[in-house]
C-alpha cells in the first residue's frame, strides 16, 4: 500500500514540474508567443493575460500611425512647432534609451524617420509595391531628423526638427521583451519563453534544459539552425522576407538606410544575442540594425559599439558571417555553402 | 565441336538457340511465379531469384540471349499472373530494362576482378532504380517515399550478392562449352 | 576450378554499395517525415489533420478566405486574402517543425510530429 502511495506521489510530483504552458496571440500587429513553464495551470494563464494586455497597451500608446496614440500626438506636435508638451514618464523613459542607442550607432539606428517609412508604405498593416518619389525621399534625407533633433526637459519633449518623426518599429518589441521578463520575475515565474514577433526572451529553463530557439531561414521554411538560450539572454533578428515588398524584381524591405533614404540591400538577414541586462530586450531589437545597414568590413565595429558580441548575418548571396562567440553557440540545421568567422 | 550430337545441333543452330532461349526463358518464368506465390519480407522486395538465370545466360552466351530471357520473362510472368499492363507490370518492366542497362555496361568488366557479384549487386541497384522512378513518379508521388529507398536498396545489395553467388557457383557446376570471348 | 577466394574488384563493388547505401540512411532518414498537420486561426487551434490524406481546408479568417491544400504528404497555403502573399511564397511543407503563417488573416500552419528540435522560431 505504501509502495502505491510513493509511486502515486512521484507520478503527481512528476506531472506539476512538467507542466508547459503555451499562448499564442495576435497583438502588437504580430504573433506572440508566451511559455511558461513549472507553475500551474491557472498562475501561468493570469499571469500570460496580464503580459498580454500589457502589449496591448504598449501598442496603442506607442502606435506610429494611429493618429489617436500617445506617439502620434507627439510627432503631431514636433511637426507643429517647437512647442513642448507633456509625455507620460514611460515614453520619456523609451526616448532616452533611444536617444543614447541612436548615438551609440552613429545614426544607423535612427527612430526619428518615421517619414521616410511611410513614403515607402510601410507605415500600413500591409505592404504593397509605391512609386518611388526620389525628390521626397531626397528632400527628407536632407531635412535629416536625428533623434538629437529631440529635447527632454522634465516630464516635456519637443524637437527642433520639424521632420521629426517617431516610428518606434525597431525598439517597441524590444522594450515590451523587457517589460515582459520584470513582469514575469516580478510574479515570481521561474521559467518561460516569450517570443513577440520572432523577437524572444528567455527566463530559467526548459525543465532540465535550457530553451532552445529555432533561427529561421530567410528563404527556405523552417529553421536554418538552433541555439541555446540561457536565462535571461535574448535574441533579435531584423530580416528582408517579412515586411518587404517586390516591384521590378526588386526587393524593397522595411530597413531604411537614413543616409541615402532607401532601403538596405546587401543583406538577407542580421542575428544578435544579447546577455542578460536591463536592456537585452532592447538590444535584441535596436542592434541588428545598424549590422544590417553596415558593409561588411564596417560590421564588427559597428557590432562593438552596440555591445554586441555574438551575432550572424546572411548576405545578399546567402553567405553566412558570424562572430567567433556566435559559432561556438550555434548549430547548425542547414548548413550554409559559405561560412566566414570575424 | 568435336562431338557428333553437337554438329547436329550447330547445323541447326537458330532453332537450338531458340530452344535454349525458350528453356531458359521457362526456368526463369518458373522462378519469378514461384516467388510471386511466396510471401516477402518487406512489401514490394523479392529476392529476385529468376535474375540468376539472365546473368547465368549473360556469362554462358551473349547479352542479346540475356535480354531476350529476361524481357520474356517480365512479358510472360506478368500474362500468366494476370497482370499485364499494370503497375506490376510496369514496375517489373523497368526494373528490367535498367538492369539490363546496367549489364550491358558492365558486361565486359575483367572476369579476374570482376565475378557475377558484381554484375548483380549493379543490375539489382539498377533495378531498383527503375522502379522507384516508377513509384516516386507515377504510383505513390508521397514525399515519404524518401524514407523507404536506403531501405530497398539495402535489400537489392544484399539479394543482388546473394543472387551474384548462386549465379558463381551454377557458373562453377556448368563451364562453358563454347568458346565465348568475355575479355 | 571453383574458386572460394572472393575476388577484388566484387569486393570493391560490394564496399562501395555498401557506403552508399549508408549515405541513403543518412541523408534521407536524419529528418523526421511529418504525419500531422496543425493549423491554427488566431490564438485557438482550429483543426488538426494527417498529411496523409489529400485534402482542402478553407478558413474564414478575419480579412477573408485562406485555402490551404494536403497533398502527398505535403501542405501549403494555396490562395490567402493578404496583399504580400507571403504564406503562399513559403510553399511546400513537408518536414516536422515546418511552419508557415498569414499574419493578416491570423492563419498559421504547423507541422507536428515527435520532438521538436526547438522551443520557439526566432524570425
Amino acid at each position: 500500500m505504501r509502495f502505491l502511495v510513493l509511486i502515486f506521489a512521484l507520478i503527481l510530483s512528476a506531472c506539476g514540474k512538467d507542466s508547459l504552458v503555451q499562448t499564442k496571440a495576435y497583438v502588437f500587429g504580430t504573433l506572440v508567443d508566451i511559455s511558461i513553464n513549472g507553475e500551474s495551470e491557472s498562475k501561468s494563464h493570469e499571469v500570460i493575460g496580464h503580459i498580454l494586455q500589457d502589449f496591448q497597451r504598449l501598442h496603442h500608446q506607442y502606435h506610429a500611425w494611429q493618429s489617436d496614440s500617445e506617439l502620434s500626438k507627439l510627432n503631431q506636435s514636433f511637426l507643429a512647432g517647437r512647442t513642448p508638451i507633456e509625455i507620460s514618464p514611460e515614453l520619456t523613459q523609451m526616448l532616452t534609451q533611444a536617444k543614447t542607442l541612436s548615438k551609440q550607432s552613429q545614426g544607423l539606428f535612427n527612430p526619428a524617420i518615421g517619414r521616410l517609412i511611410g513614403t515607402w508604405g510601410f507605415q500600413r498593416d500591409e505592404f504593397m509595391p509605391v512609386e518611388i518619389n526620389d525628390a521626397a525621399i531626397q528632400k527628407l534625407v536632407k531635412e535629416n531628423p536625428q533623434m538629437s533633433d529631440i529635447v527632454i526637459k522634465g516630464t516635456t519633449a519637443y524637437s527642433t526638427n520639424p521632420y521629426v518623426k517617431l516610428d518606434l518599429g525597431g525598439y517597441a518589441k524590444g522594450y515590451a521583451l523587457d517589460l515582459a521578463l520584470a513582469e514575469l520575475q516580478k510574479q515570481g515565474v521561474k521559467n518561460a519563453l516569450v517570443n513577440i514577433g520572432g523577437n524572444i526572451i528567455a527566463l530559467g529553463q526548459h525543465g532540465d534544459k535550457p530553451w532552445r530557439v529555432g533561427i529561421q531561414h530567410p528563404r527556405q521554411p523552417g529553421s536554418m539552425a538552433t541555439i541555446d538560450l540561457p536565462s535571461g539572454w535574448a535574441i533579435g533578428t531584423s530580416g528582408d522576407y517579412q515586411r518587404y515588398f517586390e516591384e521590378n524584381g526588386k526587393r524593397y524591405c522595411h530597413i531604411i538606410d537614413p543616409r541615402n533614404g532607401y532601403p538596405a540591400q546587401g543583406t538577407q538577414a542580421v542575428t544578435v544575442l544579447l546577455p542578460p541586462s536591463p536592456q537585452a530586450g532592447v538590444l535584441s531589437d535596436v542592434a541588428s540594425k545598424p549590422i544590417f545597414l553596415s558593409a561588411s568590413d564596417q560590421r564588427p565595429n559597428v557590432a562593438k559599439a552596440m555591445g554586441v558580441d555574438n551575432y550572424l548575418v546572411v548576405d545578399a548571396a546567402g553567405g553566412v558571417t558570424i562572430s567567433a562567440s556566435m559559432q561556438q553557440r550555434l548549430n547548425w540545421l542547414i548548413k550554409p555553402l559559405k561560412i566566414t568567422v570575424q | 565441336m568435336t562431338n557428333l550430337q553437337k554438329n547436329k545441333c550447330i547445323d541447326i543452330q537458330t532453332t537450338a538457340d531458340d530452344h535454349r532461349i525458350a528453356k531458359l526463358a521457362a526456368f526463369a518464368i518458373g522462378l519469378h511465379l514461384l516467388e510471386a506465390v511466396l510471401p516477402s519480407p518487406l512489401p514490394g522486395v523479392k529476392p529476385g531469384l529468376a535474375n540468376i538465370v539472365t546473368l547465368f545466360v549473360l556469362y554462358r552466351f551473349d547479352f542479346a540471349t540475356a535480354a531476350w530471357v529476361s524481357l520474356l520473362r517480365v512479358f510472360a510472368s506478368s500474362l500468366l499472373l494476370g497482370n499485364f499492363l499494370s503497375p506490376t507490370f510496369a514496375l517489373s518492366l523497368s526494373g528490367a530494362l535498367l538492369s539490363l542497362a546496367a549489364l550491358f555496361l558492365t558486361q565486359y568488366l575483367p572476369l579476374k576482378y570482376f565475378s557475377a557479384v558484381t554484375l548483380s549487386v549493379l543490375a539489382a541497384f539498377a533495378h531498383m532504380v527503375g522502379q522507384l522512378i516508377i513509384v516516386r513518379f507515377w504510383l505513390i508521388p508521397h514525399t515519404g517515399v524518401a524514407y523507404l529507398i536506403p531501405v530497398f536498396m539495402a535489400a537489392a545489395l544484399v539479394f543482388g550478392v546473394v543472387n551474384g553467388l548462386l549465379t558463381n557457383y551454377l557458373l562453377s557446376l556448368n563451364p562453358p562449352q563454347q568458346h565465348q570471348d568475355k575479355g | 576450378m571453383k574458386s572460394t577466394k572472393p575476388l577484388w574488384g566484387d569486393i570493391l563493388v560490394v564496399l562501395l554499395a555498401l557506403i552508399f547505401v549508408g549515405y541513403l540512411f543518412k541523408s534521407l532518414w536524419h529528418q523526421e517525415h511529418a504525419a500531422k498537420l496543425q493549423i491554427r486561426l488566431g490564438d485557438k487551434i482550429y483543426a488538426t489533420y494527417s498529411l496523409d490524406q489529400n485534402r482542402m481546408v478553407d478558413i474564414q479568417g478575419p480579412i477573408g478566405l485562406t485555402r490551404i491544400v494536403i497533398a502527398n504528404g505535403q501542405v501549403r497555403f494555396a490562395s490567402s486574402p493578404c496583399t504580400n502573399q507571403y504564406c503562399v511564397h513559403q510553399g511546400w511543407l513537408s518536414r516536422k517543425g515546418q511552419a508557415a503563417i498569414c499574419l493578416p488573416n491570423q492563419v498559421s500552419l504547423e507541422l507536428l510530429g515527435g520532438e521538436k528540435s526547438f522551443d520557439s522560431l526566432n524570425y
